[in-house]
């Protein structure tokens, strides 16, 4: 029996401060806790940060992504946080990560529409967008 | 495994599980107890909760995937259902031991002291535990935080009970997220909760923690795949700041939610004594408004309207007084706006109306008008149709000498059912006038939407008629009486060149203390029998020639 597969995307503001290595030690940890306690509840998913927000997509079961992202939402680390998209999906799209990460280095091009469309209007995004975006960048720095 | 050799042996059910909640290792009476062949080896969810309902099986994942200790009873209809205690994931590791009938034989009063919803305390734990409180010798540092959520009703309302109840849930998970152990979490009930913060450092953390409650509660929720965002307002007592008496915490929490809710939701307020000596007067105001009709506690006071072309008298505007035996009179300004509020104003305008009527059918000369002042409130049903023909029946008055003065709040609403019964007032053989006009949300357009019979010009622009701007606006409100032939009449008139000035611009009528101050009921007949127009005429025409 297989459980229905749900997947989210959210976006949401930095609300990190400090020097860039302070941010990237936090960054660290947010990471570490996420797989070991994604890895936990069989949530995968991808996180991105690009400096002034962060675009995460949570796969897996409904119940484990509800209770995933009411701990997330509730991290003072971020704020006004959206969502997306939520909705059910046939196979994962980060079956290998538990929390794979992309950060602004990784593709500066790429994120950089995104990152001026949602510094005016975070609701404008488009979780779909974001979603491919991810899995483009994951794909590339696999082969790279 | 000395440990797990053991372990088999026990005829209580025990179950490890890895990082990924999948069973290394169950003993035989774990096995039995969830009638399972084989247990180890496979994800805790998927073997466990094949036999179990929907709900079940929703609280067994959340509790999974929380890291945190949990309890499940699978199937709370048995007669003996099965408990599973699933302790804190430590380590990659975590421990459920499975029971029998643990819930009912564990009692102690727990199980009736906490909420099914949401699985915090009840009522019944806040008052035991504030029985405890009570029997400290030393006064505890106590803080009552009380929340409620802002737009609960909507949620319930759009998306339905299951919902709601979700959203109280998720709600329970955030308060126990923000608070520490010794917290005392309650359901007061409906979307109320309660925290009680005991041995913290008072004032600042209940500060602090209402402070991070209001910021948590405004952030989204994923409810049935919705994003549902709400808020709650929180109202904090604190034993030793303000509240005296520990039976006092929860009544002055209530206070301070009361009005962080009046300024405007998703905030926090602190009780403090001014605020409980106010709600008190209100409360006391109240009672006594409620029974002041009963106790012919009200008078009207009459205050004639002249005519600025002979001076004479055209008619009375009836005056609400409250004559309070404690506190004295009590002006309108004070006491309508709470008996609007509370809905006693139906009462009282009926015996304003009623009263005026029958006084004005008692004085001698058959052409003086009444005026009567209606609150927009009276106007939200049909009774005061039945009310103003009654008053005329019974007092034998004729229809065209009762004036009923509205405000423009009557108009505000643009309500069709406003405007008919107006109409049917109007068709009765009443007239409507427009009071106060220019004060409130004077849109010109009101003038236009029923044929008043009279524009009453507001006092403050006859006061300050020396200003070139209210003079100029009184031109105007005259200039729009004359040509949609509404005759006007300028209240506050106080003094003799108020009065000249107002007649010289060509308003029809006038009131005021420059005529006269109000009088009792007894006095107008008197009045009216000496009343010489003379005097104030002639001092207007030297005023005019001067
Ligand atoms: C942008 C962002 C993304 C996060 N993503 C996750 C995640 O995917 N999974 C997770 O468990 N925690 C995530 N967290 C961290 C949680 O908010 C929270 O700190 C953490 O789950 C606490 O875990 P612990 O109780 O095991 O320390 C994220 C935090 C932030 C700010």
């Amino acid at each position: 029996m297989t459980e229905s597969l749900y997947r989210l995307v959210y976006f949401s503001r930095n609300a990190l401060a400090g020097d860039a290595e302070a941010v990237r030690a936090e960054i660290e940890s947010i990471l570490e806790c996420s797989r070991r306690n994604n890895a936990a509840a069989n949530v995968t998913g991808a996180l991105m940060f690009n400096g002034g927000c962060f675009a995460q997509v949570l796969e897996g079961p409904y119940g484990a992504i509800q209770v995933t992202l009411e701990r997330i939402q509730c991290d003072a680390r971020h704020s006004g946080l959206k969502v997306l998209a939520f909705d059910r999906r046939s196979a994962r799209g980060f079956a290998h990560w538990s929390m794979a990460y992309v950060g602004a280095a990784a593709n500066v091009d790429r994120f950089a529409h995104i990152a001026k469309t949602s510094a005016f209007d975070p609701s404008a995004l488009d979780g779909e967008a974001i979603y491919d975006t991810l899995k483009a960048n994951l794909a590339d720095s696999a082969l790279a | 495994m000395t440990k797990t050799l053991r372990w088999e042996n026990l005829d209580t059910g025990l179950a490890l599980l890895d990082e990924r909640n999948v069973v290394v290792y169950a003993n035989p009476a774990f096995a039995t107890l969830l009638a399972l062949e084989t247990v180890s080896g496979r994800p805790a969810i998927t073997s466990w909760a094949c036999d179990l309902g929907p709900d079940t099986r929703q609280t067994l994942e959340r509790r999974l995937c929380s890291n945190e200790a949990g309890a499940v009873t699978l199937n709370e209809q048995a007669p003996n259902p099965v408990t599973l205690y699933i302790g804190a994931s430590r380590d990659g590791q975590r421990l459920v031991v499975g029971a029998r009938g643990w819930p009912v034989a564990d009692d102690c009063g727990l199980a009736a002291q906490l909420d099914p919803l949401t699985g915090i305390g009840n009522r019944l734990m806040y008052e035991r535990h504030l029985a405890t409180l009570c029997e400290h010798a030393v006064r505890p540092a106590v803080a009552a935080l009380m929340i409620d959520l802002d737009r609960f009703k909507q949620v319930n309302d759009t998306l339905g009970h299951a919902a709601g109840d979700e959203l109280l849930r998720l709600t329970a998970d955030r308060l126990r997220k923000l608070t520490r152990e010794d917290d005392v979490l309650i359901r007061l009930g409906g979307d109320e909760f309660l925290v009680l913060q005991t041995d913290a450092r008072q004032p600042d953390a209940a500060h602090g923690l209402a402070q991070r409650l209001t910021e948590v509660m405004s952030r989204l929720f994923l409810i049935e795949g919705n994003s549902v965002e709400i808020s709650a307002s929180v109202g904090v007592a604190m034993l030793g700041h303000g509240t005296a008496a520990l039976d006092d915490l929860l009544k002055h929490a209530a206070l301070a939610l009361y009005q962080a809710k009046g300024l405007g939701r998703a905030r926090y307020c602190v009780f403090d004594p001014d605020l409980e000596a106010r709600a008190l007067a209100r409360h006391q105001i109240e009672f006594d408004l409620r029974r002041a009709l009963g106790l012919r506690e009200f008078v009207l006071v009459y205050q004639p309207q002249n005519s600025t072309r002979d001076g004479r008298i055209s008619g009375f505007e009836a005056l609400l007084r409250w004559m309070q035996p404690v506190r004295g009179p009590i002006s309108p300004a004070e006491f309508i706006p709470l008996a609007e509020e509370i809905g006693e104003i139906h009462a009282i305008g009926a015996w304003v109306i009623r009263s005026a009527c029958f006084e004005a059918a008692g004085w001698a000369d058959p052409t003086l008008t009444v005026a009567v002042n209606v609150s927009p409130v009276q106007f939200e049903n049909d009774n005061i149709i039945q009310i103003v023909s009654a008053a005329l029946k019974d007092s034998g008055l004729a229809a065209s000498r009762l004036e009923i003065e509205v405000t423009e709040g009557v108009l505000l609403t643009e309500s069709p059912e406003v405007l008919e019964r107006l109409w049917s007032l109007n068709r009765m053989g009443v007239s409507i006038a427009m009071d106060d006009f220019g004060t409130g949300y004077a849109s010109l357009s009101y003038l236009n939407s029923f044929p008043f019979s009279k524009i009453k010009i507001d006092k403050s622009f006859v006061q300050s008629e020396h200003s070139s701007r209210s003079q100029a606006l009184i031109s105007a409100i005259l200039a729009i009486g004359t040509s949609l032939g509404v005759t006007t009449i300028a209240e506050g008139v106080e003094t003799p060149d108020q009065f000249a000035a107002i007649r010289a611009i060509g308003c029809h009528s006038v009131q005021g203390y420059y005529i006269s101050r109000p009088m009792p009921a007894e006095d107008v007949a008197d009045y009216i029998s000496r009343f010489d127009p003379e005097p104030f005429l002639r001092h207007a025409e030297q005023e005019q020639i001067a």
